[in-house]
């Protein structure tokens, strides 16, 4: 097989990878989350800026992934 | 019944995305939707046309002395002769002329492109074919480009929303400098519209994090806030172009917010980065490198999370759109006709989506500015004997934000 073809199967399976943790861990916080604002709704506002936080923080690591991915099937 | 069909759905778009994306593009290279949502040197109002934007260089001529090349467009720069396009190949079209030793870049002048099958392309834009618009521009012969600070369509567009803040928060200021909103009640839509969201930042993004300092830090955080609202939302309109999809623009806003970090940071700061405290003593020159990663990570991740999320709804809606033209290649218009309807009904969720998205962003942008700031200033206050606990949870809390 040819090199860049090894790459763009590489960033192609990254990406999936990439997008199976983030969601994985997304998910994993949001849905506590909710069952958290629907237990105690006047805590809903709390819980969702420190939910989306942490979310955003998940999302950045899975943005590096992804970034990697995008070097390698444009190289 | 409707989950059935939706399966249905999620199946057809799942085979189509794994098909060959490029089969239109290739066939005649002007829908390419990671081109379409790059950055050029013109304004898209395709079909009606494009416009040239001006393109400013600053040159190093062979003899070493310095010039400045302006021109009004990139086909003026080409067709003056004092430029040439050096036109990128793409993968798929291999012929044995870019074999040679030139690499991949194939040198594309003015007569060379007269010989070729371009013919016809050449002067539909100006009196340059598309290739040369989007071509990289080099001066000839032993002169280089030093700065390239051609006016691109997301600086266009940056320097647009940056105007839209500009008229709307002077409208607004003024407003208030009169009294309407501080002494009587906000009046009319525009005031109105925009004290809700000027208010969602104040208290829900900047005080939560940043305390009695919020008036300090107050006006970046809107501006950062509006600005990139109005690039995210410029991207939607019709013939628009994002301008926070450029990572060029995301790392100046990110950095922005990195040195507003530094230059607030408290001597406690500086000192859980280069000395934490409450940990052993050899943990401490492995934490280190750790924690200065740890500054420089945050702001990085900031630019490249606006720049992804602005770039990845672009592409989705275009891919979706080219699904269209993909099926009508594969299986006959037909299938093309067929598709459709699906294929716009998601773009439009995707679209409405990114409307969301818009907002979320610049949210999540203020938000996480306000809160690395916040960490930066706060005052420690707390004696000796507690101390350990409570920088246990810092630093827990700082190894979590770091990674």
């Amino acid at each position: 097989m040819e090199p860049t073809a090894l790459a763009f199967l590489g960033a192609g399976l990254g990406a999936g990878l990439v997008a199976l943790g983030a969601g994985l861990g997304i998910g994993k916080l949001a849905g506590p989350a909710m069952e958290g604002s629907a237990r105690q709704p006047e805590a809903a506002g709390d819980i969702r800026t420190s939910m989306i936080i942490a979310a955003a923080l998940i999302e950045g690591v899975a943005l590096f992934g992804l970034v990697i991915c995008i070097i390698l099937a444009t190289k | 019944m409707i989950q059935r069909a939706s399966t249905f759905l999620l199946l057809a778009v799942l085979t189509a995305v794994v098909l060959p994306a490029n089969v239109q593009a290739a066939e005649d290279g002007e829908l390419d939707a990671l081109h379409h949502s790059a950055n050029a040197y013109y304004l898209d109002f395709e079909p009606f046309g494009k416009v040239q934007l001006p393109r400013i260089f600053v040159i190093q001529h062979e003899d070493g002395s310095y010039g400045l090349e302006l021109f009004g467009s990139t086909a003026s720069a080409i067709l003056n002769g004092h430029f040439v396009a050096e036109i990128e190949e793409h993968g798929d079209e291999t012929d044995s002329e870019t074999h040679d030793a030139e690499g991949a870049v194939l040198e594309a002048t003015e007569e060379h492109a007269e010989g070729d099958e371009h013919v016809q392309a050449a002067g539909k834009y100006g009196g340059i074919s598309l290739e040369q618009l989007e071509g990289h521009l080099v001066p000839p012969g032993g002169a280089h480009v030093v700065i390239d600070m051609s006016i691109s369509r997301h600086l266009f567009f940056a320097w647009i929303g940056m105007l839209v803040v500009f008229v709307i928060m002077t409208r607004l200021a003024g407003m208030y400098k009169r009294g309407v909103g501080r002494d009587t009640a906000p009046k009319g839509l525009f005031q109105n519209l925009f004290e809700t969201l000027i208010m969602f930042v104040r208290d829900d993004i900047a005080r939560p994090n940043l305390g009695d300092k919020t008036d300090k830090y107050l006006p970046y955080l809107l501006t950062a806030f509006f600005f990139i609202l109005t690039c995210n939302l410029l991207g939607l309109v019709p013939f628009g172009a994002t301008a926070t999809s450029n990572l060029m623009v995301t790392v100046v806003l990110a950095s922005f917010t990195f040195i507003l970090t530094q230059m607030g940071g408290t001597k406690d700061y500086w000192m859980h980065i280069f000395w934490p405290p409450g940990i052993p003593m050899f943990v401490k020159p492995i934490l280190m490198p750790v924690e200065v990663l740890g500054i420089l990570t945050k702001p990085i991740a900031l630019a490249i999370r606006l720049f992804a999320n602005m770039t990845a709804g672009h592409l989705v809606i275009l891919s979706l759109i080219g699904l269209i033209f993909s099926f009508a290649n594969i299986f006959g218009p037909g299938a093309g006709y067929g598709v459709a309807p699906v294929s716009i009904a998601f773009a439009l969720f995707i679209y409405m989506l990114e409307l969301l998205v818009s907002f979320i962003q610049a949210y999540v942008f203020t938000m996480l500015s306000a809160l690395f700031i916040g960490m930066a200033i706060e005052e420690h206050h707390h004696d000796h004997d507690e101390a350990h606990g409570d920088h246990a949870a810092d630093t827990n809390a700082a190894s979590v934000l770091v990674s």
